[in-house]
C-alpha cells in the first residue's frame, strides 16, 4: 500500500529510521523529510562520544543526503517548519513555501531546557561565549573548537547528558565540575544511595560534584551557585535535560500535554493524517527521550503508512551511560516497586539492584559493575518469570566448582578426544607411554597440562 | 599399508590404513590440517568393517506388509528404474528427485548431478549441504565472487595475530585443528571466541563473547561501528579494492556498543574489547562456523562479518582474511559439482547460458536438454508428495529423518512417497522407511576424492575390498543410467569420473582441470583453482584481485531482524543445537561404532534455569516447541547462557524441535535458534 505524500518533519534519529523503514518496505516516492539542521542526519546520542574522542565526527553520519536522492526522498536540510494548515494539508516553512501531505509525521525531538541562570544569554538573544548547549553537532563542534584554550568547565546538570558531558571533558584535560540541582546525581533514574556512590566514583576520577545546588548567576568571576560558591570556569555546559518539542503540534491546534498526544497508531488524538513519533510524542502519558522506543515507534508507524496494522504497547526504558570509567546502566522507572534483591559493594563502588515483580524484573540498576548485564536486560526486555533464587544467582553469578586435575575421581574423562579417564592416565608411567596406550593428548591437545598434572601427582604420591 | 584420510569431518585429517590379517588398523599421518592428530572418532573410523550392522544385500519393501525382503542388484535396480520411467511417463520428469549429501566424494556428488539432469531429466535435486555452509557459500559468492571455505591453508591461522571464531566449536567438531590456535596462542597471538555457551573452544580464548543466539549479526555492525568511530578502517584498501563500503559504514553508525549490548546481551565493554582487538592489527582473521550461519538471517550475518573484514584489509593480506570452516567431510566439493539444485559441474551457473553449454558438451547432451534450477534441500523434502511435487526420491549419503529441521513434517512428506530409494552403508532411519534400500561401500572400501575445508582437493584410497554383496554408489547410479537408457559414458572407475568431472569443471569457478590422482598424491592435495597441469593451484586467494568482474570485493550492507522465532511467554528459552565430539551428524556411523560413547541426547542447562524448573543433573527435561517435542536428561553446566537451551542434533529428536525457517538466499533452515519451553 502507498502512504501517499508523507511529509516528515524533523531529521533526527526517529525521523530517518521512519524513512530506512519506509524504504524498505518499497516506498520509492512522495517522501519529504523537512530538516531544520543544515547537515545530513547523524547519531546524536554519539555527540558525547564525538567529544570524548572515540568517535570521529564523521562516522556518526546515519545517511548521506545521496542516499535519500538514491531513495527517491526529497531530503530538504536548513528547512524551518513554521506552521501546518490541517485544513488544506499543508505544511508552512519558514520561507512562506509550502508543502502538501497525504500523512503528516511529527518527529520534532526535543529541545534543551535553559536553566535559570542569570547572564546566560547575552542582549543579542545569543548564549554567552563561554556558554555552550550540547544538542546539536554544532553545539558539539563549537565545544570542541572551545577546549583547547580552555582549562577548566562546569557541566550544569548531572543526569545523563551531564555525566557524559563530564566524563567526555574531563578525558580531554579540562578540569570539569558539575553542578546538580537535586539532592543526588541521575535523580531521575536512580535512588540516592547509587547517585552517591556515582558521585564517589566521579571524584575519584577528578571530577568535583555539587548537588543540591543551583547556578543562578553567571559573571566575569565564574558561575556563582546558590550556596555562595562561585566556580571559575571557562566553559560551562549545559545539560539540565530537555523538553518534547510541541510548538509546532500546539500552534495547529492538536492535542498536547508534554508532548503531542497520540493514541495505539500514533496518531495524534485530533487529526487523524498527523502522526508522531520520538521525543516529541506522548503515548500512555509518557514521553520517552530515548533512541530504542523512538525506532520502535518509527517501525511500527512505517508498517502502518504501508498497510500493516500493529499497535504500539510502549515501551520498556533501559538507560545506559556511556561515558569511560563510568558504569551504569537503569532499567525500568525509579518508580517501579517490588521485591528488592540488591548487592551492594562501596569498597569497589558497585551497586546491583534488581526490583522484581510476580518473578519478573520490572526495573534494575547497575552501577560501577555491568558483568550480568547481558543476562539481566535479556530477562527484563523479555519479561522471563525467573524462580525464587534466580535474581539473586543473576546478580552474584553461579560459582563454577573448579578443582585441579590432581583431584579428579578415576572415571573422569581427561582426554574428551580420545576419551580417556584420569584412572587410566594414572596407570601409565610417562606422557609417551600415555600417548601410546591410551592416545590421551594426541587430539586436539588440550589435556596436555591436565595429564602431566596426573602423571605429576602419581609419581610423587 | 594405505595412505587416506578420516571419514567424517571437513578437517579430512591424514591417517594411514594397515592390514593386520582380517583387521583394519588406523594410524595417524602427517598431515598439513592434522599434523599427526586425530580424534577418537577418526581412531575408531574402521569399527564398522565387518560389521553386522553393515547392509549387504539390496531391500525390497512390500508395501502391504510393511516388510523387507532381500533382492538381486538386477532385480533392484529393475524395479527402481522401471518405477523413476513410469513416474516420469505419467508426471513428467520433475516427479522423480534426488537427495545428497556432503560426505559424497567428488565423483559420486558430480555422477549424482549427470543422474538427475541427464538421466532423469529432473530439475529436483538437491544435498544436505543446504544445511551444512550454503549461508556462507551465498555470502562469499556475494562478497568476493567466488566461494572457497577458506580462501588459505588451515595453518595459517597460527600465523595471524587475532582469530575470531563466530560460532565454532571446532575443539569439538574437529579436535585436532585446536592444535592450530595453541601454536597460534604460543607465537603470541589472541583468540577471540563467540558462542552462546562456553565451550572447550572457548576456554582457550583470550575473548570469549557469550551471545544470544542469533545475534551475530549485530555483535559485526558492532565491531564496524567502533572501528569506523576510531578511524581504524583501511580507507586505501577499501578504496582500492572494493565497492560499496559507504552505505555499509552509514548502517553501522546506528550500531553503538551500548545498543549491541542490549540486542546481543554482550556488555558494551567487551565488544570494544574485540573492536580493540581488531583495530590493533592488519593481520586479522575471522572464522564463521554453523553456529554464525544456521539463521535464517545465515547469510546477511556472514556478510556482516565479511564487512568487517573487509573493513580491515584483511582478505587477500598475508595471514589475515574471512574464511569458512566447513563442516561436512566433502561439504566443499559437495557443493561445487552439481547437485545443487541451482548448480553445475566447476561452480558453474544452470541459468548461465555459456555454462549448460560447457557442460551440456561435456555430457554429450543439448543444452537444452539440461533442466533449469529447482527446489532448494528442505523446499525439495516439503513438496514431496504433494500436488505438482516429487512422487520418488532417491537417497545418497543422507539421513534426512534425523538431520531434517522440522523433522516430523519432513517425516510425514517421505511416508507420502510413490517410492523412496535410499543408497547406505547401514539401516539408517531414512533406509527405514525406504521401499527399496541399496547397500553401498564405504570410505575404506573404495577409492574418490574430496575437497577438504581449505579447498584442497585430496585422495582417499581405497584399502579394502567391500563385503560381498555391496556395490559403490557409482555402480549404482551407472547401473540406473544404463537401464533408463541415459545417452554419454557413464564411468565407475573413480578416476575415470575424476576426469570427466575435471573436464565438466574446466573454465569454471571451481576449477579442477590440472588436478589429477597422480598430482593429489604427490602434492599433498591441489588447492583449486588450478586450471592446468602446469598450474601449482591456488592456496591463497585475493593477493592481487577478487573473483568479481570488476576484481573488487563487495560489501554488502545488512540488516537485523533477529531469529525467525522468538521467544515468547509460552516458548521462553532459546533452544540451540549442535554437536558433540564423539558423534557425528545424524550418527547413522558413529552411534554404530562400539567404542564411541553413545549416551543418547541430552539437554544442557544453565544451573540457574534448572533450580528454576526443579530439574537436577541426569533428571529427565522435558522440551517443547511449537514443532515437537524431547524428553532426555539434564545436563546442568554453568557454561550456558541461563536463557539458552542445547540440544545435540546426533539423534532423532533435536530435529523435532527445530525451526524450519529458511534463509532467502541460501534457502538455510534456522537449526541455531528457536523458542522453547522447558520442564522438569
Amino acid at each position: 500500500m502507498s502512504p501517499g505524500r508523507v511529509v516528515v518533519v524533523g531529521n533526527g534519529m526517529a525521523a530517518v529510521r521512519l524513512v530506512e523503514s519506509l524504504v524498505a518496505r518499497g516506498v520509492d516516492a512522495g517522501i519529504t523529510v523537512l530538516g531544520e539542521e543544515s547537515v545530513a542526519p547523524y547519531n546524536r546520542i554519539l555527540l558525547s562520544a564525538v567529544l570524548e574522542g572515540t568517535h570521529r565526527a564523521d562516522a556518526i553520519t546515519l545517511r548521506s543526503p545521496q542516499w535519500y536522492a538514491d531513495h527517491g526522498v526529497d531530503l530538504r536540510l536548513g528547512a524551518r517548519v513554521v506552521d501546518v494548515h490541517r485544513d488544506r494539508r499543508e505544511v508552512e516553512l519558514a520561507d512562506r513555501s509550502r508543502v502538501r501531505y497525504d500523512r503528516l509525521v511529527l518527529a520534532t525531538g526535543s529541545i534543551p531546557t535553559l536553566p535559570p541562570i542569570r547572564g546566560l544569554v547575552r542582549p543579542d538573544g545569543r548564549l554567552h561565549e563561554r556558554v555552550h548547549a550540547f544538542r546539536s553537532l554544532a553545539d558539539c563542534t563549537r565545544l570542541l573548537g572551545a577546549l583547547p584554550a580552555a582549562r577548566q568547565a562546569v557541566v550544569v546538570g548531572g543526569g545523563l547528558l551531564g555525566l557524559q558531558v563530564a566524563r567526555a571533558l574531563s578525558i580531554r584535560g579540562i578540569a570539569t565540575e558539575i553542578v546538580e540541582g537535586g539532592e543526588h546525581l541521575l535523580r531521575g533514574h536512580v535512588e540516592p544511595r547509587a547517585g552517591a556512590m556515582l558521585r564517589r566514583s566521579l571524584e575519584r576520577l577528578g571530577t568535583t560534584v555539587y548537588t543540591g545546588a543551583r547556578a543562578v548567576r553567571l559573571t566575569e568571576d565564574g558561575l556563582r551557585l546558590d550556596n555562595g560558591v562561585t566556580l571559575d570556569t571557562d566553559l560551562v555546559v549545559l545539560a539540565a535535560g530537555g523538553r518534547p518539542s510541541i510548538n509546532l503540534a500546539r500552534r495547529c491546534g492538536l492535542a498536547t500535554r508534554r508532548g503531542i498526544v497520540v493514541d495505539d497508531t500514533l496518531t495524534s488524538v485530533d487529526d487523524e493524517r498527523i502522526h508522531a513519533v520520538g521525543d516529541c510524542a506522548e503515548h500512555g502519558r509518557r514521553t520517552s527521550g530515548f533512541v530504542p522506543p523512538a525506532w520502535e515507534q518509527a517501525d511500527l508507524l512505517a508498517a502502518r503508512l504501508t498497510g500493516g496494522s500493529a499497535t504500539y504497547a510502549g515501551h520498556r526504558p533501559v538507560a545506559r551511560l556511556r561515558a569511560t570509567g563510568l558504569d551504569v546502566a537503569v532499567l525500568g522507572d525509579l518508580a517501579e516497586s517490588g521485591e528488592v534483591v540488591q548487592v551492594a559493594n562501596p569498597v569497589t563502588g558497585s551497586l546491583r539492584r534488581l526490583v522484581v515483580r510476580d518473578g519478573v524484573i520490572v526495573a534494575a540498576t547497575l552501577v560501577g559493575d555491568l558483568s550480568r548485564i547481558g543476562l539481566i536486560t535479556q530477562a527484563y526486555d523479555r519479561g522471563t518469570v525467573l524462580g525464587p533464587h534466580e535474581p539473586g544467582g543473576l546478580l552474584m553469578g553461579v560459582a563454577a566448582e573448579r578443582s585441579g586435575p590432581a583431584d579428579l575421581p578415576d572415571d573422569a574423562e581427561v582426554c574428551a578426544c580420545a576419551g580417556v579417564s584420569a584412572g587410566r592416565i594414572r596407570g601409565c608411567t610417562s606422557l609417551a607411554d600415555v600417548r601410546e596406550r591410551t592416545r590421551a593428548t594426541t587430539g586436539c591437545g588440550g589435556c596436555t597440562d591436565a595429564v602431566t598434572t596426573l602423571l605429576g601427582a602419581r609419581v610423587g604420591g | 599399508m594405505t595412505d587416506t584420510h578420516c571419514p567424517y569431518c571437513s578437517l579430512q585429517c591424514g591417517m594411514t590404513l594397515t592390514r593386520r590379517g582380517p583387521a583394519l588398523e588406523v594410524s595417524a599421518r602427517s598431515f598439513p590440517v592434522n599434523d599427526g592428530a586425530l580424534c577418537r572418532k577418526g581412531w575408531t573410523a574402521t569399527g564398522l568393517r565387518g560389521s553386522r550392522e553393515r547392509l549387504t544385500t539390496p531391500l525390497v519393501r512390500d508395501r502391504a506388509t510393511g516388510e523387507l525382503t532381500a533382492v538381486g542388484w538386477d532385480d533392484a535396480l529393475d524395479r527402481i528404474a522401471g518405477r523413476l520411467a513410469a513416474l516420469r511417463a505419467e508426471h513428467g520428469s520433475d516427479a522423480n528427485a534426488v537427495f545428497g549429501g556432503g560426505g559424497l566424494t567428488n565423483e559420486k556428488a558430480y555422477l549424482l548431478g549427470k543422474l538427475a539432469r541427464v538421466a532423469l531429466g529432473t530439475s529436483q535435486i538437491d544435498y544436505n549441504g543446504r544445511w551444512c555452509m550454503s549461508s556462507a557459500a551465498s555470502a562469499a559468492n556475494q562478497a568476493f565472487g567466488i566461494d572457497r571455505g577458506l580462501p588459505f591453508p588451515l595453518a595459517d591461522i597460527e600465523r595471524t595475530d587475532v582469530l575470531v571464531l563466530v560460532g565454532s566449536n571446532l575443539a569439538e567438531t574437529m579436535p585436532p585443528a585446536a592444535r592450530h590456535l595453541d601454536r597460534l596462542r604460543e607465537r603470541g597471538g589472541r583468540l577471540v571466541v563467540i558462542d552462546p555457551r562456553r565451550t572447550p573452544t572457548a576456554e582457550r580464548a583470550d575473548l570469549f563473547l557469550q551471545p544470544v543466539p542469533g545475534t551475530d549479526l549485530p555483535l559485526a555492525l558492532g565491531v564496524l561501528h567502533l572501528l569506523d568511530a576510531a578511524g581504524a578502517v583501511d580507507e586505501a584498501y577499501v578504496a582500492s579494492r572494493t565497492t560499496g563500503f559507504e552505505e555499509v559504514r552509514r548502517s553501522a553508525a546506528a550500531w553503538w556498543p551500548e545498543r549491541v549490548e542490549r540486542v546481543t546481551g554482550i556488555e558494551a565493554g567487551q565488544v570494544r574489547e574485540l573492536a580493540a582487538l581488531l583495530g590493533g592489527t592488519r593481520k586479522a582473521m575471522v572464522l564463521t562456523a554453523r553456529g554464525a550461519e544456521q539463521h535464517a538471517q545465515g547469510t546477511a550475518t556472514v556478510l556482516a562479518w565479511i564487512d568487517v573484514a573487509l573493513a580491515l584489509g584483511l582478505p587477500g593480506r598475508p595471514d589475515a582474511g574471512y574464511g569458512c570452516l566447513t563442516g561436512q567431510g566433502n561439504g566443499q566439493g559437495g557443493r561445487e559439482h552439481g547437485q545443487k539444485a541451482d548448480q553445475l559441474p566447476g561452480y558453474r551457473s544452470i541459468t548461465d547460458r555459456a555454462d549448460r553449454v560447457h557442460v551440456a558438451r561435456v555430457w554429450g547432451v543439448t543444452p537444452e536438454e539440461i533442466p533449469g534450477p529447482g527446489r532448494s534441500a528442505y523446499e525439495l523434502l516439503t513438496a514431496l508428495g504433494t500436488p505438482g511435487g516429487p512422487r520418488s526420491l532417491l537417497v545418497f549419503g543422507s539421513n534426512i529423518v534425523v538431520s531434517a529441521p522440522n523433522a516430523l513434517a519432513v517425516t510425514e512428506r517421505l511416508a507420502a512417497l510413490d517410492l523412496l530409494v535410499v543408497a547406505d552403508i547401514v539401516m539408517s532411519e531414512t533406509a527405514a522407511m525406504a521401499d527399496v534400500v541399496l547397500p553401498v561401500t564405504q570410505w575404506a572400501e573404495e577409492t574418490g576424492t574430496m575437497t577438504n575445508l581449505e579447498g584442497r582437493v585430496i585422495l582417499r584410497e581405497q584399502a579394502v575390498s567391500p563385503p560381498e554383496g555391496v556395490r559403490s554408489d557409482l555402480d549404482v547410479i551407472a547401473g540406473l543410467a544404463s537401464r533408463l537408457a541415459a545417452p554419454g559414458d557413464w564411468p565407475t572407475e573413480p578416476e575415470e569420473v575424476f576426469a570427466e568431472l575435471c573436464a565438466a569443471s574446466t573454465g569454471g569457478r571451481a576449477d579442477y582441470a590440472g588436478i589429477s590422482y597422480r598430482r593429489i598424491r604427490a602434492e599433498n592435495g591441489v588447492f583449486w583453482p588450478c586450471p592446468s597441469a602446469s598450474h601449482p593451484g591456488t592456496p591463497r586467494m585475493f593477493a592481487d584481485s577478487f573473483a568479481h568482474p570488476d576484481g573488487r570485493a563487495r560489501f554488502v550492507p545488512v540488516e537485523h531482524h533477529g531469529p525467525a522465532e522468538g521467544v515468547s511467554a509460552a516458548y521462553p528459552i532459546h533452544l540451540t543445537t549442535g554437536r558433540v565430539l564423539a558423534q557425528y551428524q545424524s550418527g547413522a556411523q558413529t552411534r554404530r561404532i562400539r567404542e564411541l560413547p553413545d549416551e543418547g541426547a541430552f539437554v544442557e542447562l544453565h544451573p540457574l534455569l534448572a533450580t528454576r524448573i526443579g530439574v537436577r543433573d541426569g533428571e529427565p527435561v522435558l522440551v517443547r516447541t511449537a514443532r515437537g517435542e524431547l524428553k532426555a536428561p539434564a545436563r546442568v553446566v554453568a557454561t550456558i547462557r541461563p536463557d539458552t537451551v542445547f540440544v545435540p542434533f546426533h539423534w532423532v529428536g533435536a530435529n523435532r524441535l527445530t525451526n524450519d525457517a529458511l534463509d532467502p538466499v541460501s534457502r538455510m533452515p534456522e537449526f541455531k535458534v528457536c523458542a522453547c519451553a522447558v520442564s522438569g
